[in-house]
């Protein structure tokens, strides 16, 4: 039997408790260098097993839905593969005429999130990839949905991410439509589930309506050209008279989301095309950036030129030249190839 | 029985919780809401330790909890410190041995840690009294009763009392 304590206080208690709060206050004003790297240290150490332990739950808690869905999925992919050389064969010649080069492919790692029973959960996470799975800091995290955030720290078989909900979050973005372009970041004044980003920067004159996707610009760096970072919802304010910040509904939720993917390696050009096209507006081709560039009416109040801030021209030259679609000119200045009969593309002409 | 044993029973039931926080909890509960057994363990042993070992266990659960979600590291270190101390220096003042005492204690170790954890990870005011008014109460109830559970299948051990 093990009753609660009748032990009093001493000075030995208080001594403790003194030197756990001033580590404590100390930890707190650590810089995260030095922070980080302990954190590291003890997950790869002390806190290795229960992380173990956790993955271990978190994967077995998903295996019984996933079966079902990869029994789904795999025989839809049965059914798909018959005609799959046929279509293969077709978008080849398709995109040969159309001069596209290949659809790009991000390298990525797949990862489970082990969510931890804390206020500030949704805010940074715990996954379950690290160093050994190619994983280093600055990575960006994706869901389904879109943007969930950046890898913040990498261990060896762990990493910790912040997400679009930490106070510390910025990704530069535009519009799907390539009306404007800004800086997302989570609203301060957001609470719990009705956590909403901010689209901040936008200049007064680029209007953006509501149901607008919002995507990663690729600017910076670090995050792709392409991500579906959320959608937005309405004006929240005016800055200065000079531009406006928007409400963004994220399109990926943090808190409930059980598995992610880490894009890792090499940064390309854009991923637009790996995301669902019912919740993704075509991204702008060159030639339709070229019809914005019309001048617009000036502002009623504005009594000086506006400073260019939107980098459009810039960003376009700054895409790779293999994913940077072809100008309609060009296309109709190079040869053209002969143009596959019609029955020839269809699957079912195939002997 | 000795207080050997009493230890023995004490650390068995610590293990126990440790692996319902890291191996059950996520199995079965989802969210925010989901009861949160590092906390009640370290309360428990506060409890029946005293204020100096509840304050380094507190020390060790948060700079755990700190290694694993780090949203200001050191928060979690902090508000645990404080709630071991003070879990233990409860004791002294209510009965600690009955049920809903032990319960209770509970509840307003969660709901206190996370008042320090968000101050000082520097949450927007919004989203604080939200989770202080609504999510953190209901995590502390989740909590509390899971708590009391565990507490009602080793009453033998705990010497825990059932009346009021």
């Amino acid at each position: 039997m093990f009753p609660a304590s009748d032990r009093g206080f001493s000075r030995r208690d208080t001594a403790l408790f003194a030197g756990c709060m001033l580590l404590a206050v100390t930890a707190l004003f650590t810089p995260d260098r030095i922070t980080s790297a302990i954190a590291t240290g003890l997950r790869q150490t002390v806190l290795a097993p229960l992380v173990w332990l956790q993955e271990q739950a978190e994967a077995g808690r998903g295996s019984r839905a996933r079966l079902k869905s990869l029994l789904a999925e795999r025989d839809s992919a049965a059914f798909a593969a018959q005609f799959l050389p046929s279509l293969t064969a077709e978008n080849e010649r398709l995109r040969a005429l159309l001069g596209l080069s290949h659809r790009l492919r991000t390298p990525y790692v797949a990862a489970e999130v082990l969510h931890q029973a804390q206020v500030t959960d949704a805010r940074m996470l715990l996954l379950s990839v690290g160093q050994a799975d190619g994983v280093a800091s600055f990575d960006p995290i994706v869901a389904p949905e879109g943007l969930v955030g950046v890898i913040w720290n990498a261990g060896q078989h762990t990493s910790v991410a912040m997400t679009w909900a930490h106070p510390e979050f910025r990704v530069s973005a535009f519009t799907a439509n390539g009306s404007a372009y800004g800086i997302v970041a989570a609203s301060p004044n957001a609470t719990g589930s009705d956590a909403y980003l901010e689209f901040r920067g936008v200049p007064y004159r680029d209007s953006v309506v509501a149901g607008t996707v919002v995507l990663s610009s690729g600017l910076g760096g670090v995050y792709p050209k392409g991500i579906p970072i959320g959608t937005v919802m309405g004006v929240i304010r005016e800055e200065a008279g000079w531009a406006r910040v928007y409400r963004v509904r994220p399109a990926a939720n943090p808190a409930s989301t059980g598995h992610v993917l880490v894009l890792i390696g090499r940064r390309v050009g854009s991923v637009g095309e790996a995301f669902s096209s019912d919740t993704l507006e075509p991204s702008p081709r060159s030639d339709s950036m070229k019809v914005e560039r019309r001048p617009r009416p000036a502002p009623p109040r504005a009594t000086a030129p506006v400073p260019a801030v939107r980098p459009k021209a810039d960003s376009t030259k700054a895409v790779p030249e293999s994913t940077a679609r072809p100008r309609p000119d060009s296309i109709l200045r190079s040869p053209r190839p002969p143009r596959a009969s019609p029955d020839s593309a269809r699957p079912d002409s195939t002997p | 029985m000795s207080a050997r044993n009493g230890r023995v029973q004490l650390v068995a039931v610590l293990v126990t919780l440790v692996l319902l926080h890291f191996y059950i909890r996520p199995r079965l509960f989802d969210g925010r809401l989901a009861p949160d057994f590092l906390l009640f363990a370290l309360v428990i042993f506060a409890m029946r330790s005293g204020p100096g070992a509840g304050a380094v266990a507190g020390f060790l659960v948060g700079l755990a909890t700190d290694a694993l979600s780090p949203a200001r590291f050191g928060a979690a270190t902090l508000a645990d410190t404080i709630v071991g101390y003070a879990a233990a220096w409860g004791r002294a003042v209510f009965f600690a041995d009955n049920l809903l005492v032990n319960a209770g204690f509970v509840a307003a170790g969660l709901w206190v840690r996370d008042l320090i954890m968000l101050v000082a990870s520097g949450t927007p005011q919004g989203q604080l009294l939200l989770e202080l008014g609504v999510y953190s109460p209901l995590q502390a109830l989740t909590t509390a009763a899971a708590g009391a559970f565990v507490l009602y299948a080793f009453r033998q051990w705990f010497a825990v009392r059932l009346d009021a």
